[in-house]
């Protein structure tokens, strides 16, 4: 195969996602601007500009016309995905680390970093008639986290519940009515870098430094598969069409430049989600991958690394070969 | 006699008739985009860019068709249509490595092995330490330290002279070291001739998949026709593979030829 490389950050790349369709790739990266690619040829559709510090997390809603970015400028943005223009932007206390709009796109999630003697919290907002007073009104529910910071987080089934992921490794899952804790579990030992669901949302899978991607069932957290590597996962994503998880990550970014580019590991590994079996290695990269992505047709992916790049891989047809 | 006026040397004329860039092409031809541009490079130097760009129709739904319509924003605003080769590339080729798990695991085993019997005394070559071993300081101690003395001793009348230049690459051919010039492993590389023209990597790879894991292969083609140029290298993963490979494609038949195959032989300059 041959990727395309699509280089529109100064900085390491921190998210990517695509829309629902698919034909547009959003990325994110510490430089201060996200920017939206067509899928299919890597054209760049444009740049969204107006954040002044690192963005850490984005989403899209299934309409593709709203975009929410969280930021380490202390705010999250709305923007229109059509124009790069601002809707809201709504301030916080820290840096804003994750966010997600719910399945129907009607409300938002996004959670702030603890720090500046602030603990990590957990904001619900009504995006249905986003506009410029939306950082005036209060957020419909408001969680403090006492202990751990959240570092990753997913909209459970029907809008009715939230999952977050922990610095500690705990992974809880918040009834957003009742607005309390309704079961959390400690299966990793690490900070959950990154969380995705399952396409049609009965299970997720968690990266995590603890060098492990974990699979979990969404309602009851149980854990169902493991997939272990020897280096922190910063991302794992599940196909839509096979029964494959790929994982990205590598050696900690501090510690890139005193290793070699061969023992780094900083090839996107294919693992068989159910026999938990690492199958197929994937180069590219000179620096780990901070966030994978795989189109919601199975038959590309994207990753987003260290540095800077986002290369959009499509699959050979030998992939689509039984292995087994 | 009027003097013709002459401006400058024929030298000078034909620089400034092509002194500026001829204007970038496009052509449509049968399915493809060839854009033609002329720059400068680095070095003052002229340079054509052909790219190739393939023309492709896809049925998509109407909200994904309408959002091709947009218009560029932000940093994109004044890109022409089409991908903008400053921040679109294309990468180079890359494959997906096929992992055999139970090889691996095999070959781990052999290290965890190899890590269990480090311990290895010199005097009684038992498994623990020279330092802890019971015979220390016995006959056999000595014995051993004579023995060496004698060993080193034969070793130093046996060297070459000093002063005789030897060049770094015949150093390392006396050692029998890695071989080749590159330092790669070419045990288990075989070359497969009396290729077809039209022979692709796709073929190739087709053709050796189900002998064995191959690492690299390189099909030779032309500069400038881009057709195979009738012979392909392979290297294989291991040696009983790239044997078996040569077993069986060795007067094979494939695409009206008989092709032939044989191990690889190493650079001879």
């Amino acid at each position: 195969m041959r990727p395309l490389m699509l280089q529109g950050h100064e900085r390491s790349i921190t998210q990517i996602k695509y829309n629902r369709e698919g034909d547009l790739l959003f990325s994110c990266s510490k430089d201060q601007k996200p920017n939206v690619w067509y899928s299919n040829n890597g054209e760049r559709l444009g740049t969204y500009d107006g954040h002044q510090g690192a963005i850490w997390c984005l989403d899209v809603d299934w309409t593709t016309s709203k975009l929410i970015t969280g930021s380490g400028d202390m705010t999250t943005k709305i923007w229109d995905v059509e124009h790069g223009l601002v809707i809201a932007s709504i301030p916080a206390k820290s840096s804003v680390r994750t966010c997600n709009f719910s399945y129907s796109g009607n409300q938002a999630a996004y959670t702030t970093d603890k720090a500046m003697g602030q603990n990590s919290e957990l904001f619900i907002i009504d995006v249905r008639t986003a506009d410029s007073s939306l950082a005036e009104q209060n957020p419909i529910l408001r969680i403090p986290m006492l202990q751990s910071k959240i570092t990753s987080m997913l909209w459970g089934s029907l809008d009715e519940t939230i999952i977050t992921g922990h610095d500690n490794g705990q992974i809880s899952i918040w009834d957003i009515r009742k607005g309390r804790e309704v079961n959390s579990v400690n299966d990793h030992t690490g900070s959950i870098n990154d969380m995705q669901m399952y396409k049609d949302g009965t299970m997720f899978v968690t990266a995590s430094k603890d060098t492990t991607a974990k699979l979990f069932d969404s309602e009851s957290l149980m854990c169902l598969k493991t997939y272990k590597t020897e280096r922190p996962v910063n991302s794992a994503s599940i196909s839509p069409i096979m029964d494959h998880v790929v994982l990205g990550g590598g050696q900690d970014a501090m510690e890139v430049t005193t290793t070699s580019t061969k023992a780094g590991k900083f090839d996107s590994r294919f693992f068989h989600l159910i026999y938990e079996e690492e199958f197929a290695r994937l180069k590219g990269h000179f620096g780990p991958i901070n966030s994978l992505a795989f189109h919601p047709d199975g038959r590309s992916y994207a990753s987003g690394g260290e540095d800077g790049f986002v290369r959009v891989n499509t699959f050979d047809s030998t992939y689509y070969e039984p292995l087994f | 006699m009027p003097a013709p006026d002459i401006k400058s040397s024929w030298a000078d004329e034909v620089e400034l008739d092509y002194g500026g860039l001829p204007p970038p092409t496009e052509v449509i031809e049968n399915g493809f985009k060839y854009v033609t541009e002329y720059k400068y490079n680095k070095d003052d130097k002229k340079t054509k860019v052909v790219r190739t760009y393939k023309i492709t129709k896809e049925v998509v739904p109407k909200t994904v068709a309408k959002r091709r319509t947009w218009a560029k924003f932000g940093e994109s605003k004044n890109d022409k249509p089409g991908p903008n080769s400053q921040t679109t590339m294309v990468a180079e080729e890359i494959f997906m490595q096929i992992l055999n798990t139970k090889e691996e695991e095999k070959a781990n085993d052999n290290l965890l092995d190899l890590t269990k019997n480090i311990a290895k005394c010199r005097i009684c070559n038992g498994e623990h330490w020279s330092v802890n071993c019971p015979y220390k300081g016995t006959s056999m101690d000595t014995n051993l330290m004579e023995k060496k003395a004698s060993a080193a001793a034969a070793a130093a009348t046996e060297a070459p002279k000093p002063g005789k230049y030897v060049p770094p690459f015949l150093k390392d051919s006396q050692k029998g070291g890695m071989g080749g010039i590159r330092g790669r492993d070419d045990t288990a590389a075989i070359r497969i001739s009396n290729l077809s023209e039209s022979m692709t990597e796709q073929d190739l790879e087709e053709l050796i998949k189900r002998i064995g894991q191959h690492t690299k292969m390189y099909l030779a083609r032309d500069k400038n026709t881009g057709l195979c140029k009738g012979f392909a290298y392979v290297h294989f993963r291991q040696r009983k593979d790239a044997a078996a490979a040569i077993e069986i494609l060795n007067g094979h038949g494939y695409d009206h030829l008989i092709l032939s195959a044989e191990w690889s032989k190493p650079q001879n300059n």
